[in-house]
């Protein structure tokens, strides 16, 4: 009875995987359709037209800033000099501890003012509101500390124009990311009330005055595993969902979200580890509820750079705070999982995130566990089961290497060494670093780390990252 | 055959397909580097043959039939022509006929070639601008894919013309709004001429729907044809569709003309605050002076929206500043602060901080500077 409970087990595991890592296949071919079909379309695209156009909407860039004394002057000066007609910076300091505001102080010459300030949405107290009179067009939103979603918030509501364009202050922005995304919403401004971006590490690569010069993969190995799951993710699942019209989810680090539909859903959720995952479900919900006809939609080419944690340490904290974000989400949105009234939002990606995301750790260490006892009973029969492991490793590699045949649309990595840094990552992660994150998600599940609403980056800066692989 | 066995061909499968990935993979990125380099080699190469084809006229450097096959020599063609105007662009067309380059392309666009293929072609034939090319490319305006008739249309609107704006107009309504929004972007390189065609449109189908009319609303403001005008403030008193609405109220700000302003004050009355909103702005944008009355009384709206942008437009209307010094006391705080910023906004801030340190400071720069010493406070 416990024989075959164990060889049971351990079966349905390694099943699951299997099915896993098809759906993630399947997921990036649709992807390649997509991208094949997008890359074709920008390069012919209409941003030249769309730059002198009078009628391009403007808009805002929110920013929420905690504790990022280091570099955030560089940052936003980075920021202004992307190519859009119309746009204005707000900054949120969210109760920064480290001369945050005395360097944008410094750095913009600004001036405190008495401008009106609508709370559309509710935040923590707003302390002064400062304006920058020079060639950038800067409002500084200084406020009490509330967490990453509350400083969004409060950047919307002194948001002058209909589109945000939420962002951090440690990315750096392609300089036709914003025209790129802003494309999608010209083409159907009535309905397109989000646009996500293309995400892309920025560790290794030469950095010189806030400008990326040239892509790299990093030496590393934490980063240089974090390059190839953010290909995967952004080239080779966010496009097939998106394909589908079910995006679950924007990224924070840069989204560009119609304002009056932020609005209408009340805003990022106060204290939400995944605020961005939590809006993106919401608007969803809110449209399809009411009937609405809209569009949440991914541009790959718009493309911003950002810094991801260089060591475990680091690494570990941001896992747990994700995969916190997503139990919460999954547990607030299960009344949409398997329900057809929320069409393929609610019976595919949904689903997806709820059966091969949130269920995933779960299931591996029940294989961890399960299959070496089994092994060890003689439960399972090794001839069987390492074809099936092969078969699941195998799958996985395959998404991999689909993601990163993907890239090369858009060709970031040109020098051989970059290839086979990746290619080799591409096994390597299997064995070690993929079993650590599948650990700290586990953390992330039964609590055992405290964890922080606002990110767990060390700042270095963007002028010092050039030299940080050295 | 057992499940084992199965399982094991379901592995080598599986491995191989990945090897044949890795191959791929490495195998596409040398091709892409070389094949990127050589592409941009030769484009170099061509486009100072072609410079020196069109310095000197006697010019004995060949270009062969084999190169005017080549992709790299129409990119090139489209440089040179991008960079040149007059008797230099006259030649370059004689080169383009030499060499059947048109022809070529009109071939390409029409095979049944990969979707790439036919794109690439249809924006050389865009780019070029070869008058020979527009029958096809009007036939093209209906092509099955998307981004063919955006370019077909884009090509007819840079040799303007003007015989296909009837029919990308009467295509409005059909297209999907991403092609829509490009085919507006034609028209507006049409300039005039497509002005009427885009006033019947919005007149015989604002009833029925509203996106392709709001496109067309959208595309007469971008012109700024001032014949658009009464027009537009017909179609005003007519249409129901809200969002019509408030896009013509939009484009009549955008064409900034003074007939307009009568039609835009009887609009403050609106019920919907939407409607108000953007008519004060509209206001400020047509600058009528007999605007600063209504829009200071605006600054007392029952919405916040509109007294914030009814601050913003009088701050752009001369002599609407007085408006805003006034409304420095009012008791509706976001009032005052609105005026506060509409006239920080157009430096009067600096300006009063620089007449008060001279000694020449107004009662107006007084209560200003005192409104942002509160915020200080």
């Amino acid at each position: 009875m416990l024989h075959d409970l164990l060889a049971w087990t351990g079966y349905a595991t390694i099943i699951y995987f299997i099915a896993m890592q098809s759906y993630l296949v399947l997921l990036a071919v649709l992807s390649g359709a997509a991208l094949r079909r997008n890359h074709h379309l920008g390069r012919f695209g209409r941003i030249t037209e769309m730059l002198s156009s009078r009628t391009t909407p403007p808009v805002s860039i929110v920013i929420p800033a905690y504790n990022e004394a280091v570099g955030i002057v560089d940052s936003v000066r980075s920021m202004s000099l992307i190519r859009y007609p119309r746009f204005e910076i707000v900054i949120t300091n969210d109760g920064s501890t480290d001369g945050t505001l005395q360097e944008l102080i410094d750095g913009f010459g600004l001036e405190l003012v008495r401008i009106p300030y609508r709370p559309d949405i509710e935040t923590a107290p707003v302390k002064a509101i400062y304006r920058g009179r020079g060639a950038v067009d800067i409002t500084v939103i200084d406020k009490e500390n509330g967490g990453r979603a509350d400083a969004l918030n409060s950047g919307i509501n002194a948001a002058r124009f209909p589109y945000a364009l939420c962002t951090d202050a440690d990315v750096i922005l392609d300089g036709s990311c914003l025209l790129r995304s802003m494309q999608r919403v010209v083409e159907d401004r009535e309905r397109t009330i989000a646009v996500g971006g293309n995400i892309r590490p920025l560790n290794g690569s030469r950095v010189e005055l806030g400008h990326l010069i040239e892509a790299s993969v990093p030496r590393r190995l934490v980063p240089r595993m974090q390059v190839l799951e953010y290909v995967r993710t952004f080239l080779a699942s966010r496009p097939g969902w998106a394909a589908m019209g079910a995006l679950p989810l924007v990224s924070g680090a840069f989204g560009v979200w119609k304002r009056s539909a932020v609005l209408a859903v009340g805003g990022f959720t106060r204290g939400h580890m995944g605020e961005d995952m939590d809006l993106t479900m919401r608007l969803h919900r809110h449209h399809i509820d009411n009937g609405i006809d809209y569009r949440i939609v991914y541009e790959p080419s718009a493309v911003i750079w950002t810094e991801v944690p260089d060591s475990l340490k680091v690494l570990r904290r941001q896992r747990i705070r994700w995969h916190r974000g997503l139990m919460t989400a999954v547990r607030d949105f299960l009344p949409m999982t398997f329900n057809p009234k929320y069409g393929r939002v609610g019976m595919i990606t949904w689903p997806g995130m709820f059966l091969f995301e949130y269920l995933a750790p779960i299931i591996e260490i029940i294989g961890w566990v399960v299959i070496p006892t089994a092994l060890l009973l003689g439960a399972l029969n090794t001839a069987t089961l390492i074809p099936m492991l092969l078969i699941a490793m195998g799958m996985g590699l395959l998404n991999s290497l689909t993601a990163l045949v993907l890239d090369e649309v858009y060709g970031y990595f040109n020098s051989p060494a970059d290839t086979s840094r990746l290619l080799a990552m591409s096994l390597m992660e299997n064995f070690g670093l993929r079993q650590l994150t599948v650990f700290w998600r586990i953390r992330a599940l039964v609590g055992g780390t405290k964890v922080h609403v606002w990110g767990d980056m060390e700042r270095r800066g963007l002028v010092n990252l050039g030299a940080q692989e050295t | 055959m057992d499940g084992a066995t199965l399982a094991w061909i379901a592995v080598l499968i599986i491995f191989s397909v990945d090897a044949v990935l890795v191959f791929g993979l490495t195998t596409l990125k040398a091709i892409h580097r070389r094949r990127r380099r050589n592409h941009d080699r030769r484009r170099v190469g061509y486009v100072s043959v072609l410079s020196r084809h069109l310095a000197y006229e006697n010019c004995t450097d060949l270009i062969t039939a084999q190169d005017a096959e080549d992709p790299a020599f129409v990119d090139a063609l489209i440089d040179v022509r991008n960079a040149v105007s007059g008797p230099e662009s006259e030649m370059l067309h004689r080169i383009v006929d030499r060499y059947n380059v048109t022809a070529r392309l009109i071939r390409r666009l029409s095979s049944w070639n990969s979707v790439g293929r036919r794109l690439r072609a249809a924006v050389a034939l865009a780019e070029l601008g070869d008058e020979t090319s527009t029958s096809i490319l009007m036939k093209h305006l209906t092509d099955h894919e998307p981004e063919v008739r955006v370019q077909a249309a884009r090509g007819l609107g840079r040799m303007r013309w003007t015989a296909a704006i009837d029919t990308i107009v009467e295509r409005f309504g059909e297209e999907t709004p991403p092609v829509r929004a490009r085919f507006a972007d034609t028209l507006v390189g049409f300039g005039r001429d497509a002005t009427w065609p885009l006033i019947a449109y919005i007149t015989v189908n604002h009833r029925f729907e509203s996106e392709g009319p709001i496109a067309a609303i959208r595309t007469l403001a971008t012109i700024g044809d001032d014949q658009a005008v009464a027009p537009l403030i017909d179609l005003l008193g007519e249409a129901e569709d809200i969002e019509v609405r408030l896009t013509l109220v939009e484009a009549l700000g955008h064409l900034a003309n003074a007939e307009a302003a009568p039609m835009l004050r009887s609009l403050l009355a609106a019920e919907d605050w939407r409607v108000r909103a953007k008519v004060v702005t509209a206001l400020g944008e047509v600058g009528d002076p007999q605007s600063i009355e209504p829009l200071a009384d605006a600054l007392t709206d029952r919405d916040w929206w509109v007294r914030r942008n009814s601050a913003a437009a009088l701050a752009r209307l001369p002599g609407g500043l007085t408006a805003l010094y006034d409304a420095l006391d009012s008791n509706d705080p976001y009032a005052a602060d609105a005026a506060a910023e509409a006239l920080a906004d157009v430096g009067e801030l600096a300006a009063a901080r620089d007449r008060s340190t001279a000694g020449t400071a107004t009662p107006g720069d007084h209560a200003l500077l005192a409104h942002m010493a509160e915020a200080v406070a």
